[in-house]
């Protein structure tokens, strides 16, 4: 009679061992987990603080400009971004002017050597600084949707943390320093109303 | 004895050219694999792709896969048996779609995708896909310009299964989500038809009378919804966003009376996925995995333009 009660409790005791040694998950919740486990704030600050900040790839809007109007080829190609196929591309530049007019979150800048340039502080989305900055690569990430998560990561930086200290105590008179994306067409032959998302302000 | 060595000779003769006939036959044969017929942009898209194969000199036709997976792997296995040297494929499904193009890929038949992804990047040869989350960024900052940061709104979505759903309405809700007086209703699939985004938009319109935005997946769903909106009397009133470019959409800009869309380039992914084919065919084997094409946001400003 003992030996049965033995007999029992061996079967429970490899029972309990074998049902906590395995586990199932479904293979969806794995996949997804995997997806989730990417640090995308991680890496975003990486790109911003030690990429975007200490590229020395940014151009002039002036030289930039010019290089547009004289070889508008050269121009895309050594300073565009465009991943894909496109009529347009997106350029990080730098420049500097005074503010004149601040409205609904864009800066009006009169910029002395490309005229009325606007900063728009409150609409920094899309993939504007990610594919200017030409700092991601595509091939980078499995999904397009991980690939725009980059751009959100970023722009959050930016439009949150960046963007507001920057300009806090920024006023219309104040002489500023500027860099960030922007987009041009191929076909573009106008220069005006150009706006700029900013990747960086700073007072001068 | 040596007629029937030289009948062997011949047999085999005919047997190794027999089996490597299939090049000299003919042109290369190209399948133009589409999600569905049901819809002028998918027309749009497999006429343009069909007629890019032929122009490059390749034989090439249409298989519609009825928006159904298993009719696309139907489709699969036909024009597999039957010799087919590469697929032009716009899949129904993005998880769904993968093992019909490993299929093709183990048969040794290159597929490019064109306009949806697939949720796999080592199954296609390339896929070639509209910059749907770009786009709807571009038409989420028209819509929180345009509605001045607050309201009720509705957004309907197109096919649950299809990444570029998610990415439209990714692309839409990155912008919108950050503005927190517009306030979403209601979001439902439309199916990327018409008429379905026409009764969905009337069934919620009962529960919610007063809305200020529609925000479409798609330009067949906004015409729905413009639909709706004009039987009850609030075309006017209501503020409609879709996506695709569709030329009805484009004149319903020019009367004001849908605000914006995003204007794809189905010609554009036709014409590249065509053009990798005839690359794969000469010997070009390394292809981007997936390439972007750029969406224009169409509104009031620009509309002269298109």
């Amino acid at each position: 009679m003992k030996k049965i009660y033995i007999y029992i409790l061996v079967i429970l005791i490899v029972a309990l061992l074998g049902y906590k040694s395995v586990y199932f998950k479904k293979l969806s919740a794995v996949k997804n987990a995997q997806k989730e486990n990417f640090d995308f704030k991680a890496f975003v600050d990486s790109i911003y603080f030690k990429g975007i900040l200490k590229s020395k790839k940014n151009i002039a809007l002036t030289d930039l400009i010019s290089l547009v109007q004289t070889n508008s080829e050269m121009a895309f190609k050594e300073h565009g971004n465009r991943l894909g196929i496109g009529n347009s591309a997106f350029f990080m530049i730098e420049s500097t002017g005074k503010i004149f007019d601040i409205k609904d979150g864009v800066y009006t800048i009169a910029d002395k050597k490309n005229g009325i340039i606007y900063i728009d502080t409150k609409y920094i989305f899309g993939n504007a600084i990610r594919d200017a900055s030409g700092l991601v690569k595509l091939t980078d990430f499995k999904t397009n949707s991980q690939f725009n998560k980059v751009s959100e990561s970023l722009n959050d930086i930016i439009r949150n943390e960046v963007i507001p200290k920057a300009i806090k105590t920024i006023k219309i008179g104040d002489s500023i320093a500027f860099s960030g994306a922007i987009k041009l067409r191929k076909n573009q032959n106008l220069f005006k109303d150009i706006i700029v998302i900013p990747s960086q302000i700073k007072l001068q | 004895m040596k007629i029937k060595h030289l009948s062997l000779v011949i047999l085999t003769l005919i047997f190794v050219f027999g089996c490597s006939s299939k090049e000299k036959s003919g042109k290369p044969k190209i399948a133009v694999v589409v999600s569905t017929l049901n819809n002028p942009w998918f027309v749009m898209l497999a006429e343009s792709a069909a007629a890019n194969a032929k122009k490059l000199g390749y034989e090439a036709k249409i298989f519609d896969s009825q928006n159904n997976p298993a009719v696309e792997s139907d489709n699969f296995e036909n024009l597999i048996s039957s010799g087919y040297d590469a697929i032009l494929l716009n899949p129904t499904d993005s998880d769904g779609s993968i093992s019909n193009v490993l299929k093709a890929k183990t048969a040794g038949i290159p597929v490019f995708c064109m306009d949806r992804e697939i949720n796999a990047d080592d199954a296609a040869t390339s896929q070639i896909l509209s910059d749907n989350y770009s786009g709807c960024v571009a038409i989420g900052i028209e819509f929180v310009k345009e509605l001045k940061e607050k309201g009720n709104y509705v957004e309907i979505i197109g096919l649950v299964g299809d990444n570029n759903t998610w990415a439209r309405s990714g692309g839409f809700h990155s912008v919108v989500d950050k503005f927190p007086n517009l306030k979403m209703v209601a979001q439902q699939s439309g199916n990327f038809d018409r008429n379905k985004a026409m009764e969905v938009l009337e069934t919620i319109m009962q529960a919610n009378p007063n809305i200020d935005a529609v925000f479409c997946g798609n330009d067949a769903m906004a015409m729905g919804a413009f639909q709706a909106l004009q039987s009850a009397g609030k075309a006017n009133k209501v503020k409609i966003f879709g996506f695709d470019g569709a030329s009805d959409v484009i004149e319903k800009i020019r009367e004001k009376k849908i605000i914006a869309t995003g204007m794809q380039f189905p010609k554009v992914m036709a014409q590249t996925a065509a053009q990798y084919a005839d690359e794969y065919f000469k010997g070009r084997r390394t292809f981007p995995q997936r390439v972007p094409v750029e969406v224009e946001l169409i509104n009031a400003s620009n509309i002269k333009d298109y």
